[in-house]
């Protein structure tokens, strides 16, 4: 058993037979080790591995090696801090109820801004179920526009939702603005608004939406089969290649095509329940229903099964 | 491609903005009592003044800045904004017309073919931005002129911009993108 050689100066470990080796460690077993004859020079060395062992089917929430919250490094800078908790004991509580230590200690208040948009972001995310990369790219918009302050006067929560309408676009899933407009509380107007001057800020521009973008979404929803929906996305296209409908909304003639789909097929909707689910008006439907219907035979898929033929569809 | 100088473009200016100031404290109560054709909004801390002749509606601050809104040509605001300054003279300011300026010509034209506006904003990206949710026009930001021009789909263009001739050079700029992007019959 080799030891530190004493006496010297510098406490150095080294192999006695090899003095000019470079000892590797091991830190599993908490060795150093002479490479060239395998002598375990140093030993007890501090062992920096997990204290427990942790198995991936195991409750995730508490994972026994960490020793903190999950750093955030892309959006945070860093928070290493430390906050006390409310109190479990008796011991924790002083007279009167009130519990002692209150005041958990204010983390990074120069992101607290940023930090709580980050939760109104997931919170509405969340309401129309959204993956989390969606989350994710919402956040580095909002971080982006944030420290460029130019938008400072704005409502975060405005920000924070028309980031949220650009992280959809940009991902090829856009979400109409009133759909973002039922989970937040701000007005399709304000989003708008924030949508145009974020645009600018940060100059980027986004892709045109296309009516396909939304069809699947519109048809699951009302409950359409898959045929229903390829031939309404074959029909919305149709249209607006013809350019039958200029100048509407392509939210609108989506809406028209599914009418005028499931009119044809067995599962008939009405203007009304489309408009609810589209965010369209039913008067809307009817007039972009009333350009595309002179062509209608044209417009369907040539493989589309007919339960109602084409002159028999309603005319509105 | 066609030139501009083929087609006769009725430019319509439908509107001009102009601003001006009387360099005396204005009482708009006094104003709002005595004066003709008036309404006061005190909520708002103004007067409006609306005249006849060029027909013409003024906001008028206490401070003497007046915004003159509604005249169809710059002669027309200049003539409408003196007319004015000479009203609230007769009701007894210390008026003295100085700094007119116009602010914003807004004009409408029509042009004579329909046209197709996502063709259009993908060949002008950056400068053109068309949301269909939010407005049907396409918008057009012509940075040197300081002009904005609406494209609607039905070939009307609405163009706002500080004076008359940026107005008339924001048409004849954009004329040949729009008539690259017409709906023709095919």
């Amino acid at each position: 058993m080799a030891s530190t050689s004493r006496g010297d100066y510098i406490p150095k470990v080294q192999c006695p037979n090899h003095p000019e080796a470079i000892l590797v460690e091991d830190y599993r077993a908490g060795d150093m080790i002479c490479p060239e004859c395998g002598l375990v020079v140093g030993d007890r060395v501090i062992d920096v591995g997990s204290e427990w062992r942790t198995f991936t089917n195991e409750k995730e929430t508490k994972d026994p090696s960490r020793v903190g919250d999950a750093q955030n490094p892309l959006l945070n800078g860093g928070d290493l801090t430390t906050m006390i908790s409310k109190g479990t004991g008796a011991a924790s509580f002083d007279e009167f109820g009130n519990s002692k230590y209150q005041n958990r200690r204010t983390m990074s208040s120069s992101d607290r801004a940023m930090l709580n948009a980050f939760k109104e972001i997931t919170t509405m995310a969340d309401r129309i179920n959204l993956p989390r990369n969606i989350i994710d790219r919402t956040n580095n918009l909002f971080k982006q526009v944030y420290e460029q302050k130019s938008l400072k006067g704005r409502s975060n929560d405005a920000i924070a939702s028309a980031c949220l309408y650009i992280a959809c676009r940009q991902e090829g899933v856009p979400r109409t603005f009133k759909e973002i407009c039922a989970v937040s509380r701000i007005s399709k107007k304000e989003i708008g608004r924030c949508f145009k001057l974020i645009l600018k800020a940060l100059e980027t521009s986004v892709d045109l939406i296309t009516t396909g973008d939304f069809m699947s979404r519109f048809c699951s929803n009302l409950g359409l089969p898959k045929q229903v929906q390829m031939a309404a996305t074959y029909i919305a296209r149709k249209a607006v290649e013809l350019d039958l409908v200029p100048g509407r909304s392509p939210i609108s003639v989506a809406a028209a095509a599914i009418y005028m789909a499931s009119q044809a097929s067995a599962e008939k909707k009405t203007q009304k329940e489309i408009g609810d689910i589209a965010g369209v008006a039913d008067v809307t439907i009817r007039q972009s229903y009333r350009l595309i219907y002179p062509r209608a035979a044209d417009l369907f898929p040539a493989d589309f099964k007919f339960d109602t033929p084409v002159d028999k569809l309603p005319q509105l | 491609m066609e030139p501009s100088n083929d087609v006769a473009l009725d430019i319509i200016v439908s509107n001009v903005v102009s601003v001006f100031r009387t360099r005396c404290h204005l009482n708009l109560r006094t104003i709002g009592l005595e004066g003709s054709n008036v309404i006061y909004k005190p909520e708002e801390g103004k007067v409006l003044m609306k005249l006849r002749k060029p027909r013409i509606t003024a906001s008028i601050w206490s401070s003497g800045k007046i915004i003159c809104t509604g005249a169809t040509s710059e002669e027309e605001a200049k003539l409408g904004a003196r007319r004015l300054a000479r009203c609230l003279q007769k009701i007894g300011f210390k008026v003295r017309f100085s700094d007119f300026k116009v602010v914003n010509v807004l004009a409408v034209c029509s042009l004579p073919f329909q046209i197709r506006l996502i063709e259009f904003t993908k060949n002008n990206r950056p400068i053109a931005s068309y949301e269909p949710e939010l407005h049907p026009a396409a918008s057009y930001r012509i940075k040197n002129l300081r002009s904005t021009v609406q494209v609607f789909s039905t070939g009307s263009i609405t163009v706002t911009g500080p004076n008359v001739q940026s107005v008339a050079s924001a048409v004849e700029q954009i004329y040949p993108l729009l008539f690259e992007c017409q709906k023709t019959r095919s």
